[in-house]
């Protein structure tokens, strides 16, 4: 089971996002996916996940297409997928926002839940363990009853990220997992995300934080200006001399390439912070 | 402690109070209503019809967050299925239950027509295009003169009756509402809590991001236009057999506006809202009744107090029927 681009392009009116993107992602393992502001990061995330459609090229999952259906299909094909900007159901309890995952599994009972109560509580307590179980990994247990959009902007975060693991994803997408949170809370992430490295399962993150990033990632991809620049280990991201320049023009090691990341990070901890 | 600490600490046992008390005025009218004299039982009843359109608009309003202000069209299907098919009209004189079938399924049926095509459509532009189906339903009833009497509507419909017996008077159809509205309450009560009215709720809260954990959109939200329109056309055929008159005057934009309003005023996304804001929206003009040329006047106001004091509603989406069961009979 693997993922594959083949060839993949987007543009959106003139502006080219995505330039001849071939690549293969193995199950497994965690890819990251690294790049400048810009260089076309989501938007792979995005057309993977069919929010955006696939100028040319294709995307395929186990040979086969997911960019010719609709994006609740390739949800259903085991895509699941976090937003750069947190998009959680935000007047639904934290419960809710993963309950109603189990919609394309469930909904054909909904007669037999609606017309005979000892089936419906069934059905609502098995969903009920399977999302605890979930809430439990992210430790969010406590706020089951809360309003998602009432959380601190961190714990929504790993709401957003328990919601996308709570069917037992193929494919995990996550855009900018650790983005606005501190290092306390990076660290956890990092060892819940290690965690959930499964061997049917693709992972791949989206990341500026190269801390995250290189001590999580098995094979990295660099992006600049839509193009597949590099693509390897961590290891060879660190030495190959192309990303370095990438990132920062006249880069001459990792060390910038983190600090760039620090900055970034900085600046997205300002905008979560006005966010919420 | 803050008042507002304070008064969320004091909540539970004035929400206690509070709901005994709405409680025990529900179960005294019930009670009551055989001994009331008819004008007043009519009035309870076209409360109990409101109740009941209120609880099928409010899954497309409330739950799945599409506003529709063509709902009266669905009323009118049902009250003209009845109409066409028990009285001289077509000398069609079938049994009520049977109607009551038909007119569900036609209603279903017309809930997904309007549904294909406001697919796409949100927010405004919704309630603007539903509010046109709304018309024109009400406009093709108004010129199709050989079936539906045009203007003039339908006149001397039969009387129904249910396996024998006999629904005629007001107290009858006290009866057979009241149970209608408790056992379409609980199941829509229960499709609200169901993995579908889960979905409906993701879709309100962000269409896109319920696209994007697998909810086939489309199939939930006709799901939601269906089902409210079932309920709408079932509320029409049982006004139609109680009026045993009917016309397209009963089914203007006015309607529709009054459902929403009910609704919002009661509290949007809840039963127990439902019934609230259509008690106060139904009963209050008659409680004016002496003020006749004012009455219109208090109402906007009370309108305009309620939603700035109460901008979610009387009854808050979050009391829904299994709190206020807890409030009563819990420890
Ligand atoms: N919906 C859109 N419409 C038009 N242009 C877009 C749209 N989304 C992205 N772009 C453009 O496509 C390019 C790639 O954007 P993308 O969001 O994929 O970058 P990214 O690598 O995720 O960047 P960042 O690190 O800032 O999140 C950018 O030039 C961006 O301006
Ligand atoms: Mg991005």
């Amino acid at each position: 089971m693997t993922l594959t681009f083949d060839r993949l392009r987007k543009q959106y009116g003139q502006v080219v996002a995505i330039d001849d993107v071939t690549a293969s992602f193995a199950p497994g393992l965690i890819h990251g996916v690294i790049g400048p502001n810009g260089a076309g990061k989501s938007t792979l995330i995005n057309m993977t996940a069919g929010s955006y459609s696939v100028s040319a090229g294709s995307i395929a999952l186990d040979g086969k297409r997911l960019d010719t259906l609709k994006k609740y299909q390739i949800a259903n094909s085991g895509v699941a997928r976090t937003y750069q900007n947190i998009r959680l159901f935000d007047q639904m309890t934290v419960l809710e926002n993963l309950e109603v995952c189990f919609y394309p599994a469930d909904v054909g009972g909904t007669l037999k839940e609606v017309t005979w109560p000892p089936y419906a509580a069934a059905r609502r307590e098995r969903r009920r363990e399977k999302c605890m179980e979930t809430l439990r990994l992210f430790d969010l247990q406590g706020y089951a009853q809360a309003e998602a959009g009432s959380l601190p902007y961190g714990r929504q975060r790993m709401l957003e990220i328990a919601r996308a693991l709570v069917c037992d994803p193929r494919v995990l997408l996550l855009d900018e997992p650790a983005a606005g949170l501190n290092h306390h809370e990076t660290a956890e992430l990092t060892a819940r995300l290690a965690a959930q490295r499964l061997p049917d399962r693709i992972t791949i993150i989206v990341e500026h934080d190269m801390d995250l990033v290189m001590s999580l990632c098995d094979n990295i991809i660099v992006m600049h200006h839509g193009k597949l620049l590099f693509q390897g280990t961590p290891a060879e991201v660190q030495a190959s001399p192309d990303v370095q320049l990438a990132y920062l023009g006249t880069a001459n090691d990792i060390d910038d390439i983190r600090a760039a990341a620090q900055d970034r990070r900085a600046q997205l901890g300002i905008r979560a912070r006005r966010r919420s | 402690m803050s008042v507002a600490e304070t008064l969320a600490a004091a909540k539970p046992r004035s929400g206690r109070a509070i709901s005994f008390l709405f409680f025990a005025i529900a179960i005294a009218l019930i009670v009551a209503t055989p001994f009331l004299p008819n004008y007043y039982v009519r009035v309870i009843n076209s409360l109990l019809i409101y109740i009941l359109l209120g609880i099928g608009l409010n899954i497309v309003i409330g739950y799945a967050g599409l506003l529709d202000l063509g709902f009266v069209a669905f009323y009118a299907v049902g009250a003209y299925s009845y109409a066409l098919l028990a009285s001289p009209q077509l000398d069609l004189h079938w049994p009520f239950l049977l109607i009551l079938l038909v007119a569900a399924c036609l209603g279903a049926v017309t809930g997904i027509l309007l549904g294909i095509p406001v697919l796409r459509l949100r927010g405004d532009y919704l309630a603007i295009v539903t509010l046109g189906f709304g018309e024109i339903i009400r406009i093709i009833i108004n010129n199709l003169d050989w079936l539906t009497g045009g203007p003039k509507g339908i006149a001397r419909l039969d009387k129904a009756s249910i396996l024998g017996i006999q629904v005629a008077r007001p107290i009858d159809f006290f009866w057979l509402l009241l149970i209608t509205v408790l056992v379409v309450g609980t199941l829509v009560w229960r499709l609200e809590r169901s993995i579908l009215g889960k979905a409906w709720a993701a879709i309100r809260e962000d269409q896109d991001a319920a696209r994007g954990i697998g909810i086939n959109t489309t199939n939930a939200k006709l799901a939601a236009f269906a089902t409210s329109a079932t309920i709408g056309s079932i509320a029409g055929a049982i006004f139609a057999a109680s009026q045993r008159f009917v016309s397209p005057e009963s089914f203007t934009l006015q309607e529709s506006v009054l459902i929403v309003l009910m609704i919002v005023v009661g509290g949007i996304g809840n039963i127990l809202g439902i019934v609230a804001g259509a008690t106060i929206l139904m009963l209050l003009p008659e409680v004016l009744r002496e003020f006749a040329e004012w009455r219109i006047l208090f109402l906007g106001l009370l309108m305009i107090f309620l939603i700035i004091v109460r901008p979610a509603g009387i009854v808050p989406r979050s009391f829904g029927p299994d709190k206020l069961i807890r409030r009563l009979f819990g420890k």
